[in-house]
């Protein structure tokens, strides 16, 4: 009866057409969609770039396929020298931090070290510094005679530390280790953080001991995100060109990084420089498959959400004392002494190993802000990069976790797989695809194509940590603006989008620092006139020491001002 | 005090800042018996649990368990958990993922040495018991929620504690699950002879489960005493509100021979027993505590029907009675809202406490 009424009433509406069933794939499949195929083609780019020139030999004006180029790698023994410095400085850097990371992370999540609110911020201030700088503070410490902890060391301890040469393996580690510690902090922080105390509760009630159940039942519990780090740490410590640069190179120790470097200086071997890229990029992603068919097997559901927060042991008087003394080494190496140390040498005017407070002077910082044309061009250059490449990374982000996470479920696993590649692919090497792609093209030695390969190589960071938001954004939310009569984009725009706001201005914050202290890849694509700081810094360094601190001081107020950011919008690094 | 009691626990006050989760229990659980503690959440009987364990430290008070001293604040004793020779069961069940079954249920045997070939034939023995036989090599996060909490239990049981310790430990179980649990636990009980506690907020299963009731509330014991005698006679308003009952407020009228007269504010007169303890003063404020089911229909007390919502065999009634909500479990009469019904309610079977 009603029915009847009612079809009455509307009669009229019944004349016009059905909408159209939409062909077209619409906004909200086709923008998601872009910004993966971008990302996949920034990825495969410069890779496939790589392989063909890796593959290709030149006979006079005719080139030719050939493994030439990988026979003549392999057989090279300064080659097999390198890999082998590589693989040890990767493999102490990951040991140590991993010790490092487990213990601090465990002092600040689970024990009553005093101050540890703050102590869980300063841990991971050196995430934020770039580790060439370090690297180069480090040697105004410890440089081989006139470093000033050496002197420090002989003139108030009467301790002669002239055994050890910061330029050295052992340097390289040492520097790898205070800028990978919270990379591996990061990792385990949640787990122990947000572990079901139930877990290690119910060991010590069924008869365990502190250690026993330390070793038995937390750190298993830990150990798949303990892994992940270890190897994210191991993969990007061994491809990261700044350290073996500032610390290897000069005493002549051949390292991965550098002779890639060395390959594409004059004259140029590209080919040997692509066959090597590629032998380091086929050990990468294996490593990478490795972890990740470990980690499908074993990720724990270690946070159960019925469960409790863990207790915070008592250390005792000792036990702080030791925490403290530890947290003092770490952060007193990777932040304040080199912080003290580049402040000194900034503020000399002829830096010869010993500061003397009555003749400092503003002349390195006047000078390298206002005077001098390629440290003014360098830090334009760098804001530039870092500002757009920031912005477009995360936008391309946003579109690829939205994929990620709504799109057509068979066809995630391998997007994402594919997205993360580049994690872990030195930058020195995507730089070189990048190179050899834009070779001869209008955008060799432009900034155009370092800012390509700088969201190349960094947007699956941004991708991450919005990802992770995602997981925390019921999909009903969007589901109920739609159904509310709100378009796609509308929904996008008034609740998506909002509600990812903290993990977007994360990412950014995060990409902008990256991009600020970037140098792997930028060493490779830079000209004159698209120098940015850290190049900056690489090009100064035989000239003036002074210069060189001052740089790296502008550099770091950057990098400090983007944590303080990042610090205020109350957001956590998701990179799991 | 009880010479043969098992456990004893004496003035045990835990202070979280400001907040006194603890403020000095006392109770004391025989050998062999399953004491329920029993409260709304938040008032601490899960901290009491934690104490026993070990997992908390008390500020003040003594706990005793099979004639040892295992904690005493003013002595200075605190044994570590692991000391204590327990075993728990947890609501989140906490059996560690990165481990077998079987390695699950052995753990206490492997912390305490016991041979490998002991320690096979006992984890064997017990994975019998409690049904997971086929299951030993199987990881443990492959098995259900009812099947992990048979780890649990399994696990708390391999080392033949004297005493175990249950933590909401079937609160994550479906219903019909937890009814099946419940039965096993008792006739296991009955085979090992094990002391339990059990802290629980489901009155059910602590009636169903324990000989004796500690009933707590803001940290502190509310009543005790045997299922029967909490469920029948609450002691305090608190208890009857917790249990569920009627409570109606009224003034005292007289008594005679344990049983008292009250009068409600609509001027209505109700005749009830008189809780243990004093007698109240003619004039003063008292409590009328009335189970819902024992809310008949019937010549008596004129009442309005307000709501019914149909369970099944019954069906609960929402009466005002003057102005005073009523609830009533009666079987279905098909009465409507609106309604003007009687309603009587037995003197034995309402309890009157003094108010405040």
């Amino acid at each position: 009866m009603s029915a009847t009424g009612i079809g009455r009433g509307v009669a009229p509406a019944r004349v016009e057409a059905p909408p159209a069933p939409r062909r077209f794939l619409g906004l909200q499949r086709a923008l998601p969609a872009a910004g993966v195929i971008a990302g996949l083609l920034l990825v495969a780019g410069p890779l496939l770039a790589m392989l063909v020139r890796s593959l290709l030999v030149w006979d006079g004006e005719a080139a030719r396929l050939s493994l030439a180029n990988f026979t003549r790698v392999l057989s090279e023994p300064r080659v097999w020298e390198a890999v082998g410095n590589t693989a040890l400085c990767g493999a102490g850097a990951t040991l140590l931090s991993c010790a490092l990371g487990f213990t601090l992370a465990w002092l600040v999540a689970r024990t009553d070290m005093p101050g540890r609110r703050w102590l869980e911020l300063g841990n991971l201030i050196p995430f934020f510094l770039s580790p060439y700088v370090g690297a180069i503070s480090w040697i105004y410490l410890f440089a081989p005679g006139s470093g000033l902890l050496q002197q420090f060391a002989m003139r108030h301890l009467g301790l002669d530390l002239g055994f050890i040469n910061i330029y050295s393996l052992g340097g390289v580690i040492w520097v790898l280790t205070l800028f990978y510690t919270p990379y591996v902090y990061l990792f385990v922080m949640s787990p122990l953080k947000q572990m079901d105390a139930a877990l290690e509760d119910a060991a010590r009630v069924h008869g365990a001991g502190f250690w026993y159940t330390l070793r038995h039942v937390s750190i298993p519990l830990v150990s798949p995100a303990l892994l992940s780090g270890a190897l994210v740490v191991f993969i990007t410590s061994a491809g990261l060109f700044d350290v073996p640069l500032a610390l290897a190179l000069p005493s002549n120790i051949p390292t991965m990084p550098t002779e890639i470097f060395a390959a594409v200086q004059y004259p140029a071997d590209f080919g040997r420089a692509a066959a090597f890229g590629m032998m380091v990029l086929g050990v990468t992603i294996l490593l990478t498959m490795a972890q990740r068919r470990y980690l499908a097997r074993r990720r724990y559901e270690v946070v159960t959400g019925k469960g409790y927060r863990p207790r915070l042991l008592p250390l005792g008087r000792g036990g702080r004392i030791a925490a403290l003394t530890l947290e003092a080494v770490y952060i007193g190496g990777a932040v304040l002494l080199p912080m003290m140390a580049l402040v000194m040498v900034s503020l000399s005017r002829l830096w010869t190993g010993s500061f003397d407070i009555s003749r400092a002077s503003l002349a390195n910082f006047t000078y390298v802000l206002f005077s001098f044309r390629l440290t003014q061009q360098a830090i334009l250059n760098s804001l530039t990069l870092a500002v757009t490449g920031a912005t477009i990374g995360v936008a391309l982000a946003v579109l690829q976790a939205y994929y990620l996470n709504r799109g057509t479920p068979s066809r995630r696993g391998l997007a994402d797989a594919l997205l993360s590649l580049p994690l872990g692919i030195p930058g020195i090497i995507l730089g070189l695809g990048f190179l050899i792609l834009a070779i001869r093209t209008p955008l060799y030695s432009t900034l155009t194509i370092v800012l390509i390969a700088y969201v190349a190589r960094f947007f699956p960071f941004a991708t991450r940590t919005i990802s992770a938001m995602f997981l925390a954004i019921n999909p009903e939310l969007e589901q109920s603006a739609r159904a509310s009569g709100a378009s796609w984009a509308q929904s996008m725009r008034w609740v998506l989008l909002p509600l990812l706001k903290p993990a977007v201005i994360a990412a950014w914050l995060m990409l902008f620092v990256i991009f600020i202290r970037e140098l792997g890849a930028t060493i490779l694509l830079y000209a004159q006139g698209t120098e940015t700081i850290s190049v900056a810094l690489v090009l100064l360094a035989d000239r003036s020491a002074g210069y060189v601190a001052a740089l790296a001081v502008v550099q770091l107020v950057l990098l400090l001002l983007a944590f303080t950011l990042f610090r205020l919008t109350r957001t956590t690094v998701t990179q799991s | 005090m009880d010479s043969k009691a098992f456990i004893r626990v004496d003035g045990l006050v835990k202070q979280y800042g400001p907040h006194r989760a603890l403020d000095g229990v006392s109770f004391q659980v025989d050998e062999g018996h399953t004491l329920a503690l029993l409260g709304p959440s938040g008032c601490g009987k899960t901290t009491m649990l934690r104490c026993i364990a070990g997992l908390e430290t008390p500020d003040a008070g003594r706990i005793e368990i099979a004639g040892r001293v295992v904690f005493d604040a003013a002595q200075g004793i605190n044994l570590p958990s692991e000391e204590r020779q327990l075993g728990i069961v947890f609501q989140s069940y906490a059996v560690w993922p990165h481990m077998s079954v079987a390695e699950n249920v052995g753990f206490p045997l492997r912390v305490r040495r016991v041979p490998k070939a002991e320690q096979q034939a006992r984890v064997a023995r017990m994975l019998e018991i409690v049904g997971l036989g086929a299951w030993a090599e199987k990881s443990a996060t492959q098995l259900s929620g009812g099947q992990q909490q048979r780890v649990a239990l399994a696990r708390a049981l391999i080392h033949e504690p004297r005493l175990v310790l249950f933590d909401e430990a079937l609160s994550n179980l479906d219903a019909q699950l937890r009814e099946q649990m419940r039965m096993e636990l008792k006739i296991l009980q009955d085979r090992l002879g094990f002391t339990a506690i059990y802290v629980t907020h489901d009155q059910a299963e602590a009636f169903g489960l324990a000989e004796r009731l500690v009933v707590m509330n803001r940290g502190r014991v509310e009543t005790e005493g045997g299922p029967r005698s909490v469920f029948h006679r609450p002691a305090t308003p608190f208890v009857a509100r917790f249990l569920g009952l009627n409570v109606l407020e009224g003034e005292m009228l007289g008594s005679e021979a344990g049983q008292a007269e009250i009068r409600l504010p609509q001027g209505m007169t109700l005749r009830g027993m008189l809780g243990d303890g004093t007698v109240p003063t003619r004039g003063s404020k008292v409590l009328a505590c009335v189970r819902k089911e024992h809310v008949r229909f019937g010549a008596g007390l004129p009442a309005e029907l307000r709501a019914s919502s149909f369970l099944g065999l019954t069906e609960e009634y929402v009466l005002d009675l003057g102005g005073v909500e009523l609830r009533a479990v009666q079987p279905p009469t098909g009465g409507a809202p609106g309604d003007r019904v009687q309603v009587a309610i037995r003197p034995e079977d309402c309890v009157v406490l003094p108010a405040g």
